[in-house]
Formats: C-alpha cells, sequence, structure tokens
C-alpha cells in the first residue's frame, strides 16, 4: 500500500517538473495577448501573439526561404569552425612551441567582442556570402578551441603513466586517451558554438546582406514592420532550440558512457 | 630464485614548476624475486608512488641504476593505481583488453578468463559509471594481470573503499595473484593490507623516502579472513607500526 502511495506521488510529481514549464509559457503567451488588447497597443509597437502567427501567413515574406539563407550561412559556418577549431586544438596540445607561439594571438582573439570585426570582413573580403560565413567561423571556431583543448590535456595522469609503462607513443596515447578524454568537452564547446552561429548570422547579414532574417529584421526597423521582425525572433528561437537539441542528441548517441548511470 | 627487478642505490631529485627542488626518493636498494609479493610501508609522500614510476620505466632516476629482468620476453609491467582509473569510455570488457591492445597481442582469451576470475561475468559491456566503488577496483586489477606482466606494481590500490569491500577485495587479489604465480609490488600506507598480501614489507621514511627496515612476514601462502587474527599477523603488522611510529616521532623531534 505504502509503496502505491509513493509512486502516485512521484509521478504527481514528475508531471509537476514537465507541466510548470508549459503553463507557465502558456499563461505567460496569454497574458500578452491580454494585455496588448486591453491598453489597444499599436502593432507597430509591441504586436500581440495572434498578430505574430498571422505574419506568417500574409504572403509579403518568403519566411522559408529567409530561413533557409540564415540557417545556410549558420550551419556552414560553423561546421568550418568546428573543423577549424578542432584543429587548432590538437595542434596547439601536441606542439608546446606552436601553443606558445599562437597563445598571444588566441587571447586577443579570446577578449575581443568578436561581432566588433564584422564591419571590417567586409572591407577584406567584399558583401559576398564569403565574409558572412567568416565572420560565424570566427565565432564558433573558439569555443571549440577552448573546450576540445582542454579536454585533450585534462586527463588522468595515471592512464598517460599507464600506457607510457607498455611502451605506447605520443599517437596511441592521443587516440587512446586523450581524443575520447575530449567528447564530452566538444560537445560542451559545440553547445556554445551552436548558438554562436546564429549570432554570427544575423549580425552579418545586418552589415551586409539584402536577404536572410537578419536584413528582414533591420528592414523592419525601417518599414515600422515591428510585427516581420518578431516573426523572424520567433523562428531563430525555434531554430537555436533546434539546433541545442540536435548536439545533445548527438552528444547521448556518441557517448553512452556518459552520465548514463 | 631469479629476480625480476634489482634496485640499486636508486636516487630521484625532481624540480617543480615553481622551481623547488624535491628529493623524493634516496638511495634505495632492493629486489623483487621471482612469484613474491614484497610491500612497501611508509608514511603519504614519502616517495612511493615515484618509486614505482621509476621501476615502470615512466620516469627515470637521477643517481642509481634499476635492473629488469624477464623470464623469456620483454619487462613489461602491470599497474594499479589509487583510484581505478578506468577510461570511463569504455566498457568492462575493454578496459580490460586495452594492455593487450597497446602491446600488440592478438589473443583476447585472457580477458575473458579475467573477467570470470574477478566474478564480473555479466557485467563486459556495462560502463564504469554504471559499476561501484569495488567492481571498478576489480576491473582495475584484472586490467593489470591481463598482458601477464613480468611484476604488477600497486599503487595504494584500496584507498578510499569501505572497510568491509577492502578486505575482501585484499582476499581477492591475494588469490589472484597466488592462481597466476604473479610477482607483485604493493605500495601502501595501510598496515594491515601490507602484511595480508606481502612476503616481505619495507618500511620507508618520510621524504626524501629511504628504505629504513626490512620486515619478514611468516605467513601461509594461502591466506583469508581468519589469517587476520592469526598470531604471525598480529606480530608483523606490529613491527612495522612500531618502525613507523619510531620515524613518526623521530620526525616530530627533529620539527621541534
Amino acid at each position: 500500500m505504502a509503496g502505491v502511495g509513493r509512486t502516485t506521488r512521484l509521478s504527481l510529481q514528475g508531471l509537476a517538473a514537465y507541466s510548470l514549464p508549459v503553463i507557465s509559457f502558456v499563461a505567460g503567451v496569454v497574458l500578452w495577448q491580454l494585455l496588448i488588447s486591453l491598453f489597444r497597443i499599436p502593432a507597430y509597437l509591441f504586436p500581440s501573439p495572434s498578430a505574430i502567427v498571422q505574419v506568417f501567413f500574409t504572403g509579403h515574406v518568403n519566411w522559408l526561404q529567409q530561413t533557409w539563407i540564415t540557417l545556410n550561412e549558420a550551419v556552414t559556418g560553423a561546421v568550418i569552425g568546428v573543423i577549424v577549431g578542432f584543429a587548432i586544438a590538437v595542434v596547439i596540445t601536441l606542439s608546446a612551441p606552436l601553443r606558445k607561439i599562437l597563445m598571444p594571438y588566441i587571447v586577443a582573439l579570446q577578449v575581443l567582442p568578436k561581432v566588433a570585426i564584422a564591419p571590417i570582413i567586409y572591407i577584406l573580403l567584399g558583401f559576398s556570402n564569403t565574409s558572412r560565413v567568416l565572420l560565424i567561423v570566427i565565432l564558433t571556431f573558439f569555443p571549440i578551441v577552448i573546450n576540445v583543448s582542454t579536454g585533450l590535456t585534462d586527463v588522468d595522469r595515471n592512464l598517460i603513466y599507464l600506457l607510457q609503462s607498455l611502451r605506447a607513443g605520443q599517437a596511441t596515447i592521443f587516440f587512446k586517451v586523450r581524443l575520447p578524454n575530449s567528447l564530452p568537452y566538444f560537445f560542451d564547446g559545440l553547445k556554445i558554438a551552436v548558438s554562436g552561429a546564429l549570432v554570427g548570422a544575423i549580425v552579418a547579414e545586418f552589415v551586409s546582406s539584402n536577404s536572410g532574417l537578419g536584413f528582414l529584421i533591420l528592414n523592419s526597423q525601417y518599414t515600422f514592420n515591428t510585427v516581420a521582425a518578431f516573426g523572424a525572433f520567433t523562428i531563430l528561437t525555434v531554430l537555436g532550440l533546434l539546433l541545442y537539441a540536435a548536439v545533445i542528441v548527438l552528444a547521448r548517441q556518441l557517448m553512452p558512457w556518459y552520465r548514463s548511470g | 630464485m631469479a629476480s625480476v627487478v634489482v634496485l640499486e642505490n636508486v636516487g630521484k631529485r625532481y624540480t617543480t614548476v615553481k622551481g623547488k627542488e624535491i628529493h623524493a626518493v634516496k638511495d634505495v636498494s632492493l629486489s623483487v624475486q621471482t612469484g613474491e609479493t614484497v610491500g612497501i610501508v611508509g608514511p603519504s609522500g614519502c616517495g612511493k608512488s615515484t618509486l614505482l614510476r621509476l621501476i615502470a620505466g615512466v620516469e627515470r632516476p637521477s643517481s642509481g641504476s634499476i635492473h629488469r629482468e624477464a623470464a623469456g620476453g620483454h619487462f613489461i609491467v602491470g599497474y594499479v593505481f589509487q583510484d581505478s582509473s578506468l577510461m570511463r569510455w569504455r566498457t568492462v570488457y575493454d578496459n580490460i583488453k586495452l594492455p593487450l591492445e597497446v602491446v600488440k597481442k592478438r589473443d583476447l582469451g585472457n580477458v575473458d578468463r579475467l573477467i570470470d576470475l574477478i566474478g564480473m561475468k555479466g557485467f563486459e559491456r556495462s560502463y564504469p559509471i554504471e559499476l561501484s566503488g569495488g567492481m571498478q577496483r576489480r576491473v582495475s586489477i584484472a586490467r593489470a594481470f591481463v598482458h601477464e606482466p613480468s611484476i604488477i606494481l600497486m599503487d595504494e590500490p584500496f584507498t578510499g573503499v569501505d572497510e568491509l569491500t577492502k578486505e575482501a577485495l585484499q582476499t581477492e587479489l591475494g588469490n589472484l595473484i597466488r592462481t597466476l604465480r604473479a610477482t607483485a609490488l604493493l605500495v601502501t600506507h595501510d598496515i594491515e593490507e601490507a602484511v595480508f598480501l606481502s612476503d616481505r614489507i619495507f618500511v620507508m621514511s618520510p621524504r626524501p623516502g629511504a628504505i629504513v627496515e626490512e620486515i619478514p612476514v611468516n605467513l601461509p601462502a594461502v591466506r583469508d579472513a581468519s589469517t587476520r587474527s592469526n598470531l604471525e599477523f598480529v606480530a608483523a603488522a606490529g613491527r612495522v607500526r612500531a618502525k613507523l611510529l619510531e620515524l613518526h616521532a623521530m620526525r616530530v623531534e627533529a620539527a621541534t
């Protein structure tokens, strides 16, 4: 009997854990709708949720196309950024001299707010897709370099001793200890990188573009089409969530040994 | 009897990152014979772990020499660490298999044999995170034996394990060493552990670690829970404890 009572209470707690955030979100949207109607706030100042939903169906904007442009830039930049970041992390981990040589540049880039260089990239590379992708690469490779190099270095000393005692070379130690050890760090970096990729895509489009969600937001400002900007915010939120979820799913697939207990 | 490792006047000094010179080991001479288990007991930080790394060939001595002999083949060690130091991304089976991969031995029969000996059948595909602390120690012990090393080096193998599990693990480890006719060198600060597992015990002084006494343990080869109340067990433990207390008193005197 006691067992039955306990399971019921547990499932109620479980329900509360999942339902409370949903209730909170729905209540917030309803309240938002009510406040806009109650105070008759015009849509160009602050649109209501229903107006935002409507904007997706008015046909003035090709939402799918604009979303695709931004997503394509973000993903391309992120993929290149991750590859470059991983390579740099490996190089600075394996070579102490190279680490010391590259360190000042890495630290300088680390502390610089990277979006600040966006307007200047276009002087160098022109108003092209390449410039936009480059900004995203700069934003995404950073968390990967920092996290992966930590993961490659922050290994159990005993495992190194163990392999050295078995006459293993640096390559064996790298592939059997350092690389697998860096995986959880890599995925933590990837979570930061995917949100950075979206920031980069939007900033790049602010500075130079005639398409994409960033351009759409900027254009909405000139035309007082606030509803369209909020439509773009909604899509960006969903994109951010999907990219983040994709990283988590990938991490669970590749690391069944991590927090599986 | 042939010796597996002979240390002659081995010393080790090294400089820390902050530039401080540390004299870890001083003038250690000892030998380990084939088939015996030698215990080294000393206070924490007396250079015991350094001594094991020197024997493993991971570090080089600053003075003295180490002779390693292997009966037919290469001298190679098996290593058991303080915290089991398993690869968390590898299953039980793959963790135990690791040394065979590194020394490129094709025959993986020993992996199954050891899983059986340590009573971990059915856990082959489990990851370390899914195991209890005691089970993790068993896996790390199996990993040390799997490639049939010339000598098993054990560095405080049961630190942080609760008392009852520790005694059970010590009995299992003793049985494993005997069954596989292994040669072992055990480094520990746990007096009872050293007496239970060893044929001879060396007492080490605080840093710079030097061997100050050799104490024989005249116990039967087969040891179990009842061994712990054997008079010889109690006597040997008493001798080790007396020597360690004497060293401790000397250090306190020197400090005041």
